[in-house]
């Protein structure tokens, strides 16, 4: 038994060994920059990063890996961002909930001081959206019929806490109506529950609402101004709604950067964002563009981190 | 017709062939690997397909997909450690039958099974597709708490007449699936504070730890029974004849039609299939006394079932926007890209699309099968690997592959703590197979219940009104009650 066990260690050792020199060969020349996404691989986040990637690569002149971290809303990935060295090797691309509204609703280890904000790279409104065949074609109409009959308005909620959470919590309190929350894992299974008549209305991205056209229909887009790209679809704000809830996410790294650092990570990320290829596949996904320097995104976040705070107080959800 | 032959033409060019065969190749590898599943072979193919045209990147992916499908079985008739979990009940059957020195027959059984479920899959997809997605729109969370309910009914049958040690061991999955956020009031359970247990604890380094590691440590320790003579281990690939499978037929075409169901419903997926196929076959076949010994019936059901849901599960997920699991959204995802947008529209208006993705599935089934019956003679060498060598590799790449999913060092501890249970749970011969059953359909059970209860006021009775989930109900109390009945039938008989 001992001597086997002690050539299994030595199988170990030699294969160690032949991995770390493989791999060692190429480690130092130019160190790549990982830029973490803090949901899986195929969502919008990952989409919209790895569309970033090659405008990164010419800007930087590094490599770019793009690394998934998925779990817990996406505090997993921001949290691992917050705890790497700050040298410019590691960024996040950190959308709204983890920064704005997670820190809110449960202790973490980070929180809006662990980053130094490079810069948004995007930002698109949501949608209330219903299914195609639905009764009601107008806020209004959806508004009257809930509050004729309380709690028969069934919401889908993709994640606890996320901003169409929050949007659909805020649309039920300007309007003075009863829905019926029901959660689910995410915009697919939101999108069964409206097709397969479990749920009535849910808030997805604007891009998603895009490709899934076909089967569902905007009531009111939560932005205060309609698309230039959509200009067919009506807002809130035209509807008597005061309503705006972008998702937006942008590169963070973690605090304590040089100042030189952030500078020329800024002025990577807005070649990224102005290279053709990522407006291509922006526009390919329906998503319509932004960008916000380094001192502008700071202050959006903190302002964001403020008001995602009272809606989430107001809503009771508030940890503490 | 035209559509087809328009299709073909779309498809019968070089870059398309060149990405269906190192799609299929890489699918099969990454799915050898234990650890590396369909996800991240995809994640590795999603750069690709951003440069490449349309149907070249949607063959890519689907050689990915079917081909990590069908790789995890290798793994898990060679080492007794599925490569994915979709695997996990391919095990049970192959590794026996390796055991005494026919991995080459295992081999050919499993491609063989895989290939025609695959194909009926994508007879399915042509065919039924767009009243499949009908169908699956049937399915609300009562139903899917019924299916739930009804799959856990296969802890009975992978536990081989040990049902107590099962129920523990389907409980101990049960209970890894319930650490983490509360799906539906966002509250932290079971996480003692900590914070990466509040994404729970992830499938596969549980599966990375309580198959591989635990296998190889009763190895080191020669806790792991009579070890057979390596020169006796048979290499290559060896498909059994004809008379061997003509008795199976009924088998393999259970198990296809059980994967295509089980494919069309989002959020199910191959691991339900296989082991609700596996399950079937062991409650209906004649040669149940051979079970748990490397029966090909088993083989044949859980292999043509997983392979059976790759086609179908591309309904929902073309035909609806519904991906059913991690795999299809991450293709769904780069389909998007593609300025591909699902909808029912799409089997309507877009047939040649659909009619290219049908061809390229056929053709990837075919590359699978070559893969399989070439690389086997490689695979079955694996087993004449000197030992301690072998056990040295195997903990590397597991090791690599539980910390890939998450890029996580955290799941490697969840994998070694993993794997130091189930080497206990072995050797006190609990079954391991319960345990992923638990952890898959933990969270499908609880979702949908809790979901059913909000839609229903918290009425449980009102589940009984639902006809789809009436049926279930009762098959699954039929299936629970008969083994007792039959013994009291008997005594009084």
């Amino acid at each position: 038994m001992k001597r086997n066990a002690i050539r299994t260690l030595a199988g170990v050792a030699s294969a160690i060994a032949m991995t770390v020199a493989a791999t060692g060969a190429s480690a130092q020349s130019n160190r790549p920059v990982t830029v973490v996404v803090p949901f899986a691989a195929g969502g919008g986040t990952d989409i919209t990063t790895r569309a970033m990637q090659s405008g990164l690569t010419d800007a930087l002149d590094a490599n770019i890996v793009v690394k998934n971290t998925a779990g817990a809303g996406g505090t997993l990935g921001v949290g691992e961002v917050a705890r790497a060295r700050a040298d410019g090797r590691t960024l996040g691309m950190t959308p709204v909930g983890p920064l704005t509204t997670q820190p809110h609703l449960r202790a973490l280890p980070y929180n809006i001081d662990s980053f130094d904000y490079i810069c948004l790279a995007y930002s698109a409104p949501t949608v209330i959206a219903v299914a195609k065949d639905a009764p009601f074609s107008t806020l209004e109409e959806m508004v009257s019929h809930a509050k004729a009959n309380p709690g028969d308005v069934t919401f889908a909620v993709q994640a606890i806490g996320s901003v169409p959470h929050i949007a659909g919590l805020a649309l039920a309190e300007a309007a003075g109506i009863e829905m019926t929350y029901l959660p689910v894992n995410g915009d697919g299974p939101a999108l069964k529950a409206l097709l397969d008549g479990t749920a009535d209305v849910f808030i997805p991205h604007v891009s998603f609402f895009s490709s899934n056209a076909e089967q569902l229909k905007s009531l009111a887009m939560l932005q205060s101004e309609r698309l230039k790209e959509q200009p067919d679809l009506a807002t809130a704000a035209e509807q008597g709604y005061d309503l705006d809830f972008p998702i937006w996410g942008g590169l963070v790294a973690p605090k304590g950067l040089p100042e030189e650092d952030v500078t020329r990570l800024e002025g990577a990320c807005e070649d990224a964002v102005n290279s053709a290829p990522f407006q291509e596949r922006m526009e390919a996904v329906k998503q319509p563009s932004a960008y916000m320097g380094s001192a502008e995104f700071t202050a959006f976040v903190r302002e964001k981190y403020e008001t995602n705070r009272v809606l989430l107080e107001k809503a009771g959800l508030l940890s503490n | 017709m035209e559509l087809l032959i328009t299709a073909a033409a779309q498809i019968a060019t070089p870059l398309t062939m060149v990405c269906i065969i190192c799609g299929t190749i890489v699918g099969v590898v990454v799915g050898v690997l234990p650890g590396l599943g369909s996800v991240i072979g995809l994640t590795m193919a999603l750069p690709f397909t951003f440069s490449l045209p349309q149907i070249p990147s949607i063959a890519l992916m689907l050689g990915v997909y079917c081909g990590s499908v069908y790789g995890g079985s290798i793994t898990a008739i060679i080492l007794n450690t599925p490569g994915t979990p979709q695997a996990a009940a391919t095990a049970l059957e192959g590794y026996p039958m390796a055991r005494r020195g026919d991995a080459d027959l295992a081999l050919g059984w499993v491609t063989v099974a895989s290939t025609l479920g695959g194909l009926f899959s994508v007879a399915i997809f042509i065919i039924a597709g767009p009243s499949l997605a009908a169908l699956s729109l049937q399915f609300t969370p009562i139903e899917y708490f019924a299916l739930g309910l009804f799959a856990m009914t296969c802890i009975a049958g992978v536990s081989s007449g040990q049902m107590a040690k099962g129920l523990v061991s389907g409980g101990i999955g049960l209970m890894l699936a319930a650490i983490g956020v509360d799906p539906v009031t966002g509250d932290m359970r079971y996480t003692f504070g900590s914070f990466q247990l509040s994404a729970g604890i992830a499938l596969i380094p549980v599966i990375v730890g309580i198959f591989a590691y635990s296998e190889m440590f009763l190895r080191v320790l020669d806790l792991d029974g009579d070890k057979p003579d390596p020169a006796e281990m048979r290499v290559g690939f060896r498909v059994p004849p004809w008379r061997e499978w003509r008795i199976r037929l009924g088998m393999l075409l259970r198990g296809s039609m059980i994967g295509s169901f089980v494919g069309a419903l989002p959020g199910t997926g191959a691991a339900t299939a296989a082991f609700i196929a596996y399950s079937e076959a062991r409650r209906t076949s004649k040669r149940q006394e051979n079970f748990g010994k490397g029966e090909p019936d088993g083989l044949v059901a859980c292999e043509s079932a997983n392979n059976a849901v790759t086609g179908s599960a591309l309904v929902p997920t073309l035909a609806l926007g519904i991906p059913g699991d991690p795999v299809t959204a991450v293709m769904l995802g780069a389909l998007v890209v593609q300025g591909i947008a699902p909808g029912p529209q799409l089997f309507a208006n877009h047939l040649d699309l659909i009619y290219a993705i049908f061809l390229c599935l056929i053709l990837v089934n075919l590359v699978m099968f070559a893969t399989g019956a070439l690389g086997a003679s490689l695979f079955t060498r694996i087993l004449r690997i000197p030992e301690p060598i072998l056990i040295g590799l195997i903990l590397i790449i597991s090791t690599v592959g539980a910390y890939g999913v998450n890029g996580s060092t955290f799941d490697i501890w969840v994998a070694f703590a993993a794997g130091v249970g189930g080497a206990l749970l072995r050797y006190l011969s609990y079954p391991l197979a319960p345990i992923v059953i638990g952890m898959v359909l933990g969270p499908t059970i609880e979702m949908s219940l809790r979901q059913g209860l909000i839609l229903t006021d918290g009425n449980v009775l009102a589940f009984l009104e639902r006809p789809i989930a009436l049926a279930l109900f009762a098959v699954t109390a039929a299936i629970l009650l008969w083994p007792l009945l039959r013994s009291r039938l008997r005594r009084s008989g």
